[in-house]
Protein backbone atom coordinates (compact mmCIF):
# COMPACT_ATOMS: atom_id res chain seq x y z
CA UNK A 1 0.00 0.00 0.00
CA UNK A 2 2.54 2.54 0.82
CA UNK A 3 6.27 1.72 -0.10
CA UNK A 4 9.38 3.41 0.11
CA UNK A 5 12.48 2.77 -1.91
CA UNK A 6 15.68 3.93 -0.68
CA UNK A 7 14.19 7.55 -0.31
CA UNK A 8 16.75 9.82 0.48
CA UNK A 9 15.20 13.68 1.32
CA UNK A 10 18.20 16.49 1.25
CA UNK A 11 17.30 20.11 2.84
CA UNK A 12 20.15 22.49 1.72
CA UNK A 13 22.60 23.01 2.72
CA UNK A 14 23.34 19.17 3.70
CA UNK A 15 21.09 17.96 6.25
CA UNK A 16 19.97 14.11 5.23
CA UNK A 17 16.13 14.40 6.49
CA UNK A 18 16.03 10.84 4.96
CA UNK A 19 18.42 8.41 4.55
CA UNK A 20 18.03 5.50 1.83
CA UNK A 21 14.98 4.70 3.66
CA UNK A 22 13.52 1.54 2.51
CA UNK A 23 9.88 0.27 4.20
CA UNK A 24 6.86 -1.49 2.85
CA UNK A 25 3.44 -1.27 4.41
CA UNK A 26 0.78 -3.71 3.40
CA UNK A 27 -2.93 -3.22 3.36
CA UNK A 28 -5.15 -3.09 6.39
CA UNK A 29 -1.75 -3.19 8.29
CA UNK A 30 -1.32 -0.40 11.67
CA UNK A 31 2.00 0.57 11.68
CA UNK A 32 3.85 2.63 13.91
CA UNK A 33 6.51 5.06 12.60
CA UNK A 34 8.76 5.93 15.71
CA UNK A 35 11.90 8.05 16.85
CA UNK A 36 13.41 11.08 18.60
CA UNK A 37 12.76 14.49 17.09
CA UNK A 38 14.21 15.52 13.94
CA UNK A 39 14.93 12.14 12.56
CA UNK A 40 12.62 12.08 9.70
CA UNK A 41 9.43 11.09 10.89
CA UNK A 42 7.64 13.98 9.46
CA UNK A 43 9.37 14.54 6.18
CA UNK A 44 8.33 11.09 5.54
CA UNK A 45 4.61 12.04 5.93
CA UNK A 46 5.52 15.29 3.81
CA UNK A 47 6.78 13.14 1.32
CA UNK A 48 3.77 10.50 0.98
CA UNK A 49 1.80 13.92 0.63
CA UNK A 50 4.25 15.38 -1.64
CA UNK A 51 4.37 18.38 0.15
CA UNK A 52 8.12 18.06 -0.24
CA UNK A 53 9.70 16.22 -3.24
CA UNK A 54 12.07 13.24 -2.68
CA UNK A 55 15.62 14.13 -3.57
CA UNK A 56 16.25 10.31 -4.34
CA UNK A 57 14.75 7.18 -4.24
CA UNK A 58 11.07 6.16 -5.19
CA UNK A 59 7.81 6.25 -3.30
CA UNK A 60 4.93 4.38 -4.22
CA UNK A 61 1.25 4.98 -2.59
CA UNK A 62 -1.32 1.98 -3.85
CA UNK A 63 0.19 1.23 -6.93
CA UNK A 64 1.05 4.54 -8.13
CA UNK A 65 4.71 5.99 -7.77
CA UNK A 66 4.26 9.59 -6.91
CA UNK A 67 8.15 10.09 -7.29
CA UNK A 68 7.47 13.08 -9.80
CA UNK A 69 3.95 13.14 -9.40
CA UNK A 70 2.89 16.46 -11.48
CA UNK A 71 1.44 19.64 -9.53
CA UNK A 72 -1.69 19.25 -11.19
CA UNK A 73 -1.94 15.48 -9.52
CA UNK A 74 -1.12 16.56 -5.91
CA UNK A 75 -5.02 17.46 -4.96
CA UNK A 76 -6.03 13.79 -6.23
CA UNK A 77 -2.95 12.06 -4.32
CA UNK A 78 -4.20 14.07 -1.29
CA UNK A 79 -8.19 13.36 -1.23
CA UNK A 80 -7.05 9.51 -1.43
CA UNK A 81 -4.87 10.03 1.91
CA UNK A 82 -6.56 11.10 5.14
CA UNK A 83 -3.98 13.17 7.22
CA UNK A 84 -3.98 13.94 10.70
CA UNK A 85 -1.85 16.38 11.94
CA UNK A 86 -0.47 17.53 15.39
CA UNK A 87 -1.69 21.15 15.27
CA UNK A 88 -5.28 19.90 13.95
CA UNK A 89 -4.95 22.25 11.12
CA UNK A 90 -8.40 23.19 11.11
CA UNK A 91 -9.87 26.20 9.39
CA UNK A 92 -10.96 28.53 12.05
CA UNK A 93 -12.99 30.67 10.91
CA UNK A 94 -15.63 27.17 9.53
CA UNK A 95 -18.01 25.31 12.25
CA UNK A 96 -17.18 21.43 12.89
CA UNK A 97 -19.36 20.51 9.90
CA UNK A 98 -17.86 22.83 7.75
CA UNK A 99 -14.19 22.12 8.18
CA UNK A 100 -15.51 18.55 7.50
CA UNK A 101 -17.34 19.07 4.47
CA UNK A 102 -14.78 21.38 3.41
CA UNK A 103 -13.12 18.21 2.44
CA UNK A 104 -15.53 16.93 0.17
CA UNK A 105 -16.25 20.33 -1.39
CA UNK A 106 -13.11 20.67 -2.78
CA UNK A 107 -13.32 17.47 -4.88
CA UNK A 108 -17.01 18.33 -6.58
CA UNK A 109 -19.29 16.14 -3.91
CA UNK A 110 -22.65 16.50 -4.18
CA UNK A 111 -24.95 18.55 -1.42
CA UNK A 112 -26.77 15.88 -0.69
CA UNK A 113 -23.88 13.83 -0.50
CA UNK A 114 -21.84 15.99 1.82
CA UNK A 115 -25.20 16.22 3.72
CA UNK A 116 -25.18 12.07 4.57
CA UNK A 117 -21.16 11.58 4.60
CA UNK A 118 -20.35 14.45 7.36
CA UNK A 119 -23.26 13.92 9.91
CA UNK A 120 -22.14 9.89 9.50
CA UNK A 121 -18.08 10.68 10.23
CA UNK A 122 -18.66 13.06 12.93
CA UNK A 123 -20.55 10.11 14.58
CA UNK A 124 -17.53 7.70 14.05
CA UNK A 125 -15.56 9.74 16.06
CA UNK A 126 -18.00 11.00 18.21
CA UNK A 127 -19.07 14.64 17.46
CA UNK A 128 -21.97 14.67 16.08
CA UNK A 129 -23.50 16.82 18.67
CA UNK A 130 -21.22 20.12 18.04
CA UNK A 131 -21.34 20.56 14.72
CA UNK A 132 -21.98 23.73 14.75
CA UNK A 133 -19.28 24.84 16.81
CA UNK A 134 -16.42 26.53 15.52
CA UNK A 135 -12.94 24.98 16.18
CA UNK A 136 -12.15 27.51 19.45
CA UNK A 137 -14.95 25.96 21.06
CA UNK A 138 -13.65 22.81 21.40
CA UNK A 139 -11.07 21.38 23.42
CA UNK A 140 -7.87 20.07 21.95
CA UNK A 141 -9.21 16.29 22.03
CA UNK A 142 -12.16 17.34 20.05
CA UNK A 143 -10.12 19.63 17.76
CA UNK A 144 -8.28 16.44 16.52
CA UNK A 145 -11.43 13.96 16.29
CA UNK A 146 -12.16 16.83 13.54
CA UNK A 147 -9.50 16.66 12.20
CA UNK A 148 -9.77 12.55 11.83
CA UNK A 149 -13.68 13.07 11.08
CA UNK A 150 -12.36 15.37 7.84
CA UNK A 151 -9.77 12.60 7.14
CA UNK A 152 -11.87 9.90 6.89
CA UNK A 153 -14.54 11.74 4.44
CA UNK A 154 -13.07 10.52 1.39
CA UNK A 155 -13.17 7.02 2.92
CA UNK A 156 -9.21 7.11 1.99
CA UNK A 157 -7.26 3.11 1.84
CA UNK A 158 -4.37 4.90 4.21
CA UNK A 159 -4.65 7.11 7.36
CA UNK A 160 -1.40 8.65 8.07
CA UNK A 161 -1.64 10.64 11.76
CA UNK A 162 1.34 12.27 12.37
CA UNK A 163 2.16 12.71 16.02
CA UNK A 164 -1.97 13.68 16.67
CA UNK A 165 -1.46 12.87 20.45
CA UNK A 166 1.45 15.05 20.61
CA UNK A 167 -0.78 18.03 22.09
CA UNK A 168 -3.32 16.17 24.11
CA UNK A 169 -3.78 14.57 28.04
CA UNK A 170 -3.38 10.82 28.58
CA UNK A 171 -7.17 10.60 28.44
CA UNK A 172 -8.10 12.22 24.97
CA UNK A 173 -4.84 10.58 23.85
CA UNK A 174 -6.65 6.99 24.52
CA UNK A 175 -9.67 8.18 22.81
CA UNK A 176 -8.01 9.69 19.86
CA UNK A 177 -6.05 6.13 19.77
CA UNK A 178 -8.91 4.28 20.10
CA UNK A 179 -10.66 5.96 17.05
CA UNK A 180 -7.50 5.51 14.86
CA UNK A 181 -7.79 1.75 15.80
CA UNK A 182 -11.67 1.28 14.79
CA UNK A 183 -10.46 2.82 11.66
CA UNK A 184 -8.13 0.02 11.06
CA UNK A 185 -10.55 -2.30 11.83
CA UNK A 186 -12.64 -1.16 8.97
CA UNK A 187 -10.02 -1.71 6.59
CA UNK A 188 -7.90 1.47 6.18
CA UNK A 189 -4.34 1.05 6.18
CA UNK A 190 -3.18 3.35 9.84
CA UNK A 191 0.29 4.98 9.51
CA UNK A 192 0.62 6.36 13.44
CA UNK A 193 3.55 8.37 13.51
CA UNK A 194 4.70 9.38 17.11
CA UNK A 195 7.08 9.08 20.11
CA UNK A 196 5.06 8.18 22.61
CA UNK A 197 6.49 5.25 24.25
CA UNK A 198 3.37 4.21 26.43
CA UNK A 199 1.19 3.72 23.26
CA UNK A 200 3.50 1.77 21.29
CA UNK A 201 4.02 -0.50 23.86
CA UNK A 202 0.77 -1.30 24.59
CA UNK A 203 -0.80 -1.83 20.98
CA UNK A 204 1.85 -4.38 20.27
CA UNK A 205 1.70 -3.11 16.77
CA UNK A 206 4.80 -3.42 13.92
CA UNK A 207 7.24 -0.60 14.59
CA UNK A 208 9.64 1.35 11.98
CA UNK A 209 12.21 3.35 13.83
CA UNK A 210 14.08 6.01 12.64
CA UNK A 211 17.38 7.56 13.54
CA UNK A 212 18.99 10.34 11.86
CA UNK A 213 17.27 9.45 8.79
CA UNK A 214 17.92 5.88 8.49
CA UNK A 215 15.32 2.77 9.30
CA UNK A 216 17.15 1.34 11.78
CA UNK A 217 14.49 -1.58 12.82
CA UNK A 218 11.00 -2.98 11.61
CA UNK A 219 9.57 -5.21 13.67
CA UNK A 220 6.70 -6.77 13.55
CA UNK A 221 4.62 -6.87 17.34
CA UNK A 222 7.77 -3.99 17.68
CA UNK A 223 8.39 -1.95 20.77
CA UNK A 224 9.53 1.34 21.27
CA UNK A 225 13.64 0.69 21.81
CA UNK A 226 14.83 4.21 21.59
CA UNK B 1 -20.57 20.43 -11.92
CA UNK B 2 -18.81 24.31 -12.43
CA UNK B 3 -22.50 25.91 -11.20
CA UNK B 4 -21.71 24.27 -8.24
CA UNK B 5 -17.99 25.27 -7.89
CA UNK B 6 -19.30 28.30 -8.29
CA UNK B 7 -21.60 28.89 -5.73
CA UNK B 8 -19.41 27.43 -3.38
CA UNK B 9 -16.79 30.09 -3.92
CA UNK B 10 -19.22 32.46 -3.88
CA UNK B 11 -20.20 31.49 -0.38
CA UNK B 12 -16.99 30.86 0.96
CA UNK B 13 -16.04 34.64 -0.51
CA UNK B 14 -19.25 35.75 1.61
CA UNK B 15 -18.45 33.47 4.78
CA UNK B 16 -14.89 34.82 4.90
CA UNK B 17 -16.46 38.31 4.26
CA UNK B 18 -18.30 38.33 7.43
CA UNK B 19 -16.46 36.35 9.84
CA UNK B 20 -13.37 38.12 9.28
CA UNK B 21 -15.64 41.48 9.45
CA UNK B 22 -12.66 43.86 11.00
CA UNK B 23 -10.12 42.84 8.05
CA UNK B 24 -13.06 43.23 5.53
CA UNK B 25 -14.08 46.60 7.04
CA UNK B 26 -10.66 47.44 7.11
CA UNK B 27 -9.82 46.91 3.69
CA UNK B 28 -13.28 48.70 2.91
CA UNK B 29 -11.92 51.35 4.81
CA UNK B 30 -8.95 52.07 2.67
CA UNK B 31 -10.70 51.58 -0.60
CA UNK B 32 -12.94 54.72 0.63
CA UNK B 33 -9.95 56.44 1.39
CA UNK B 34 -8.26 55.84 -2.01
CA UNK B 35 -11.26 56.86 -3.98
CA UNK B 36 -11.35 60.37 -2.00
CA UNK B 37 -8.41 60.90 -3.33
CA UNK B 38 -9.52 59.65 -6.74
CA UNK B 39 -12.05 61.52 -6.82
CA UNK B 40 -10.93 64.68 -5.14
CA UNK B 41 -8.00 64.70 -7.79
CA UNK B 42 -10.75 64.22 -10.60
CA UNK B 43 -12.76 66.98 -9.63
CA UNK B 44 -9.75 69.58 -8.97
CA UNK B 45 -8.89 69.00 -12.20
CA UNK B 46 -12.26 69.75 -13.57
CA UNK B 47 -12.60 72.60 -11.32
CA UNK B 48 -8.70 74.05 -12.60
CA UNK B 49 -9.96 73.78 -16.21
CA UNK B 50 -13.38 75.18 -16.19
CA UNK B 51 -11.31 78.57 -14.06
CA UNK B 52 -9.19 78.53 -16.71
CA UNK B 53 -12.22 78.78 -19.28
CA UNK B 54 -13.82 81.08 -16.99
CA UNK B 55 -10.50 83.42 -16.85
CA UNK B 56 -10.11 82.88 -20.73
CA UNK B 57 -13.68 84.05 -21.36
CA UNK B 58 -13.00 87.20 -19.32
CA UNK B 59 -10.19 88.80 -21.79
CA UNK B 60 -10.86 90.54 -24.78
CA UNK B 61 -9.47 93.29 -26.76
CA UNK B 62 -11.28 96.69 -26.61
CA UNK B 63 -11.57 98.99 -29.50
CA UNK B 64 -12.39 102.78 -28.20
CA UNK B 65 -13.59 105.27 -30.76
CA UNK B 66 -13.53 109.29 -30.33
CA UNK B 67 -17.50 110.45 -29.63
CA UNK B 68 -17.63 111.76 -32.94
CA UNK B 69 -17.29 109.27 -35.14
CA UNK B 70 -20.77 107.96 -37.21
CA UNK B 71 -22.58 104.73 -35.64
CA UNK B 72 -22.84 103.54 -39.54
CA UNK B 73 -18.84 103.30 -39.21
CA UNK B 74 -18.33 101.72 -36.38
CA UNK B 75 -21.19 98.80 -37.44
CA UNK B 76 -19.14 98.27 -40.80
CA UNK B 77 -16.24 98.02 -38.59
CA UNK B 78 -18.33 95.64 -36.24
CA UNK B 79 -19.16 93.61 -39.21
CA UNK B 80 -15.82 93.39 -41.12
CA UNK B 81 -14.24 92.31 -37.53
CA UNK B 82 -16.76 89.73 -37.27
CA UNK B 83 -15.97 88.44 -40.44
CA UNK B 84 -12.28 87.10 -39.29
CA UNK B 85 -11.97 83.06 -38.98
CA UNK B 86 -10.04 83.73 -35.22
CA UNK B 87 -13.09 86.02 -33.68
CA UNK B 88 -16.03 84.24 -31.61
CA UNK B 89 -18.18 87.48 -30.83
CA UNK B 90 -18.08 91.20 -31.52
CA UNK B 91 -20.10 93.66 -29.23
CA UNK B 92 -20.97 97.19 -29.76
CA UNK B 93 -21.39 99.22 -26.97
CA UNK B 94 -22.53 102.46 -27.56
CA UNK B 95 -21.56 106.27 -26.01
CA UNK B 96 -24.33 105.94 -23.99
CA UNK B 97 -23.77 102.45 -22.48
CA UNK B 98 -19.75 103.25 -22.58
CA UNK B 99 -20.31 106.31 -19.99
CA UNK B 100 -23.30 104.02 -17.92
CA UNK B 101 -20.51 101.31 -17.71
CA UNK B 102 -17.75 103.47 -16.62
CA UNK B 103 -19.42 105.53 -13.90
CA UNK B 104 -20.64 101.88 -12.84
CA UNK B 105 -17.22 100.90 -12.98
CA UNK B 106 -15.67 104.23 -10.87
CA UNK B 107 -19.07 104.67 -8.51
CA UNK B 108 -17.13 105.06 -5.00
CA UNK B 109 -14.28 107.89 -6.67
CA UNK B 110 -15.42 110.81 -5.70
CA UNK B 111 -13.07 112.66 -8.02
CA UNK B 112 -14.34 111.09 -11.31
CA UNK B 113 -17.81 111.42 -10.50
CA UNK B 114 -17.53 115.31 -9.88
CA UNK B 115 -15.34 115.31 -13.14
CA UNK B 116 -18.08 114.12 -15.29
CA UNK B 117 -20.68 116.06 -13.79
CA UNK B 118 -19.22 119.46 -14.60
CA UNK B 119 -19.21 118.12 -18.01
CA UNK B 120 -21.89 118.97 -20.18
CA UNK B 121 -21.40 116.24 -22.82
CA UNK B 122 -20.97 112.90 -23.00
CA UNK B 123 -17.07 112.12 -23.03
CA UNK B 124 -16.80 108.89 -24.64
CA UNK B 125 -17.53 106.96 -27.39
CA UNK B 126 -18.61 103.63 -28.62
CA UNK B 127 -16.73 100.53 -27.92
CA UNK B 128 -16.09 97.35 -29.57
CA UNK B 129 -15.42 94.75 -27.68
CA UNK B 130 -13.96 91.52 -29.44
CA UNK B 131 -13.58 87.93 -28.46
CA UNK B 132 -11.16 85.23 -29.69
CA UNK B 133 -11.93 81.69 -30.38
CA UNK B 134 -9.21 81.03 -28.14
CA UNK B 135 -6.80 83.30 -25.79
CA UNK B 136 -4.24 82.75 -28.49
CA UNK B 137 -5.33 84.06 -31.20
CA UNK B 138 -5.51 87.65 -29.69
CA UNK B 139 -2.00 88.58 -31.41
CA UNK B 140 -3.27 87.56 -34.74
CA UNK B 141 -6.34 89.43 -34.41
CA UNK B 142 -4.19 92.11 -33.75
CA UNK B 143 -2.18 92.01 -36.64
CA UNK B 144 -5.50 91.74 -38.64
CA UNK B 145 -7.19 95.21 -37.68
CA UNK B 146 -3.78 96.95 -38.20
CA UNK B 147 -3.41 95.25 -41.82
CA UNK B 148 -6.95 96.39 -42.22
CA UNK B 149 -6.37 99.45 -41.06
CA UNK B 150 -9.39 99.73 -38.95
CA UNK B 151 -7.35 100.67 -35.70
CA UNK B 152 -6.66 104.06 -37.74
CA UNK B 153 -10.47 105.05 -36.65
CA UNK B 154 -10.12 104.28 -32.79
CA UNK B 155 -8.73 105.96 -30.82
CA UNK B 156 -7.42 103.22 -28.17
CA UNK B 157 -6.73 99.65 -28.51
CA UNK B 158 -6.92 98.47 -25.17
CA UNK B 159 -5.17 95.01 -25.60
CA UNK B 160 -1.74 95.75 -24.43
CA UNK B 161 -2.45 95.95 -20.92
CA UNK B 162 -4.25 92.28 -21.01
CA UNK B 163 -1.68 90.90 -22.95
CA UNK B 164 0.58 90.35 -20.14
CA UNK B 165 -2.05 88.85 -18.38
CA UNK B 166 -3.33 86.71 -21.29
CA UNK B 167 0.19 85.45 -21.55
CA UNK B 168 0.68 84.64 -17.77
CA UNK B 169 -2.16 82.97 -17.74
CA UNK B 170 -1.65 80.90 -20.81
CA UNK B 171 1.39 79.89 -19.15
CA UNK B 172 0.28 79.41 -15.35
CA UNK B 173 -2.44 77.26 -16.71
CA UNK B 174 -0.90 74.96 -18.88
CA UNK B 175 2.15 74.98 -15.67
CA UNK B 176 -1.02 73.94 -13.52
CA UNK B 177 -2.26 71.27 -15.86
CA UNK B 178 1.03 69.65 -15.92
CA UNK B 179 1.45 69.71 -12.52
CA UNK B 180 -2.15 68.42 -11.72
CA UNK B 181 -0.85 65.57 -13.83
CA UNK B 182 2.00 64.53 -12.30
CA UNK B 183 0.38 64.88 -8.78
CA UNK B 184 -2.65 63.06 -9.84
CA UNK B 185 -0.53 60.24 -11.32
CA UNK B 186 1.51 59.94 -8.07
CA UNK B 187 -1.64 60.35 -5.92
CA UNK B 188 -2.68 57.19 -7.89
CA UNK B 189 0.34 55.38 -7.20
CA UNK B 190 0.07 55.91 -3.82
CA UNK B 191 -3.24 54.76 -3.52
CA UNK B 192 -2.92 51.85 -5.88
CA UNK B 193 -0.14 50.47 -3.36
CA UNK B 194 -2.28 51.21 -0.54
CA UNK B 195 -5.07 48.94 -1.53
CA UNK B 196 -2.55 46.23 -3.22
CA UNK B 197 -0.80 46.05 0.10
CA UNK B 198 -4.13 45.79 2.36
CA UNK B 199 -4.71 43.06 0.12
CA UNK B 200 -1.63 41.65 0.57
CA UNK B 201 -2.19 41.86 3.79
CA UNK B 202 -5.38 40.05 4.33
CA UNK B 203 -4.44 37.62 2.08
CA UNK B 204 -1.59 36.94 4.82
CA UNK B 205 -3.35 36.45 7.19
CA UNK B 206 -5.32 33.51 5.55
CA UNK B 207 -1.86 31.48 4.95
CA UNK B 208 -2.68 28.64 7.40
CA UNK B 209 -6.18 28.01 6.06
CA UNK B 210 -4.76 28.51 2.36
CA UNK B 211 -2.19 25.94 3.60
CA UNK B 212 -5.04 23.88 5.39
CA UNK B 213 -6.78 23.78 2.16
CA UNK B 214 -4.33 22.51 -0.24
CA UNK B 215 -3.25 19.67 2.53
CA UNK B 216 -6.87 18.61 2.49
CA UNK B 217 -6.84 18.24 -1.52
CA UNK B 218 -8.17 21.44 -2.72
CA UNK B 219 -7.22 22.59 -6.15
CA UNK B 220 -5.44 25.82 -6.60
CA UNK B 221 -8.41 27.53 -8.60
CA UNK B 222 -10.42 26.59 -5.26
CA UNK B 223 -8.30 28.36 -3.26
CA UNK B 224 -7.32 31.27 -4.85
CA UNK B 225 -11.17 32.05 -6.74
CA UNK B 226 -13.00 32.92 -3.42
CA UNK B 227 -10.12 35.05 -1.97
CA UNK B 228 -10.71 37.09 -5.44
CA UNK B 229 -14.33 37.04 -5.29
CA UNK B 230 -13.85 38.42 -1.91
CA UNK B 231 -11.20 41.29 -3.50
CA UNK B 232 -13.93 42.22 -5.89
CA UNK B 233 -16.40 42.20 -3.04
CA UNK B 234 -14.33 44.61 -1.33
CA UNK B 235 -14.14 47.33 -4.25
CA UNK B 236 -17.71 47.07 -4.76
CA UNK B 237 -18.79 47.89 -1.59
CA UNK B 238 -16.03 50.19 -1.12
CA UNK B 239 -17.24 52.01 -4.17
CA UNK B 240 -20.97 51.84 -3.10
CA UNK B 241 -20.01 53.30 0.69
CA UNK B 242 -17.67 56.09 -0.99
CA UNK B 243 -20.57 57.36 -2.80
CA UNK B 244 -22.91 57.45 -0.77
CA UNK B 245 -20.31 59.16 1.58
CA UNK B 246 -19.08 61.44 -1.43
CA UNK B 247 -23.16 62.36 -2.26
CA UNK B 248 -24.17 63.40 1.21
CA UNK B 249 -21.07 65.03 2.14
CA UNK B 250 -20.74 67.13 -1.43
CA UNK B 251 -24.99 68.15 -0.53
CA UNK B 252 -23.77 69.71 2.66
CA UNK B 253 -21.07 71.37 1.74
CA UNK B 254 -22.44 72.87 -1.58
CA UNK B 255 -23.98 75.55 -0.70
CA UNK B 256 -20.95 77.29 0.93
CA UNK B 257 -18.59 76.00 -2.23
CA UNK B 258 -21.15 77.57 -5.04
CA UNK B 259 -20.95 81.52 -3.18
CA UNK B 260 -17.13 80.39 -3.25
CA UNK B 261 -16.96 79.07 -6.93
CA UNK B 262 -19.56 81.45 -8.08
CA UNK B 263 -17.17 83.24 -10.23
CA UNK B 264 -16.18 80.58 -12.10
CA UNK B 265 -19.18 78.94 -12.53
CA UNK B 266 -18.35 75.35 -11.19
CA UNK B 267 -20.93 73.36 -9.78
CA UNK B 268 -19.47 70.32 -8.03
CA UNK B 269 -22.20 68.76 -7.88
CA UNK B 270 -23.43 69.33 -11.72
CA UNK B 271 -20.68 68.06 -12.71
CA UNK B 272 -20.45 64.50 -10.39
CA UNK B 273 -24.01 64.08 -12.05
CA UNK B 274 -23.19 64.84 -15.63
CA UNK B 275 -20.14 62.18 -15.35
CA UNK B 276 -21.35 60.02 -12.73
CA UNK B 277 -21.65 56.85 -14.99
CA UNK B 278 -17.96 57.58 -16.35
CA UNK B 279 -16.37 58.37 -12.80
CA UNK B 280 -18.15 55.41 -10.96
CA UNK B 281 -17.53 52.84 -13.71
CA UNK B 282 -13.65 53.98 -14.18
CA UNK B 283 -13.20 53.73 -10.31
CA UNK B 284 -15.32 50.38 -9.55
CA UNK B 285 -13.44 49.02 -12.52
CA UNK B 286 -10.34 50.04 -11.47
CA UNK B 287 -11.03 48.66 -7.96
CA UNK B 288 -12.20 45.58 -8.90
CA UNK B 289 -9.12 45.28 -11.50
CA UNK B 290 -6.66 46.01 -8.84
CA UNK B 291 -8.07 43.89 -5.79
CA UNK B 292 -8.18 40.60 -8.04
CA UNK B 293 -4.56 41.24 -9.72
CA UNK B 294 -3.31 42.01 -5.61
CA UNK B 295 -5.07 39.26 -4.23
CA UNK B 296 -3.74 36.94 -7.73
CA UNK B 297 -0.73 38.13 -6.99
CA UNK B 298 -0.48 37.63 -3.00
CA UNK B 299 -1.90 34.10 -2.85
CA UNK B 300 0.20 32.71 -5.40
CA UNK B 301 3.11 32.82 -3.33
CA UNK B 302 0.91 30.52 -0.97
CA UNK B 303 -0.09 28.19 -3.24
CA UNK B 304 3.09 26.53 -4.26
CA UNK B 305 3.47 23.90 -1.64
Amino acid sequence: MIEFRNVTKIYEPNVHALNHATFHIKPGEFVFLVGQSGTGKTTAVRLLISEEKVSNGRIIVGGWDITHIRRKHIPLLRRQIGVVWQDYKLLPKKTVFENVAFALEVSGAEKERIQKIVPQVLKIVGLQDKTNRYPTQLSGGEQQRVSIARSLVHRPKILVADEPTGNLDTVNTREIIDILQKINEFGTTVLLVTHNREIVNSLKKRVITLEKGLVISDQEKGRYML
Amino acid sequence: MFLLSLTRIIRFALQNFYRNIWLSLVTITIIVLTLLSLTSLIILNAGVNQTIITVKNKIDVSLYFTPNIDTETVSLIKEQIGKYATVAEVNLINATQALEKFKNAHANDSTIKEALNQLETNPLGPTLTIKAKNANLYPQILEQIKKDKLDTLAEEIDYDDNKLVIEKLSVIGQKIKKVGFIISIVFTIISLLVVFNTIRIGIYTHREEINIMKLVGAENWFVRLPFLFEGALYAFIGCLFFWLIFYLAVSLIQPFLSSFLIDINFNIMSYIWDHFIYIFGFELILMIVLNTISGFVAISKYLRT
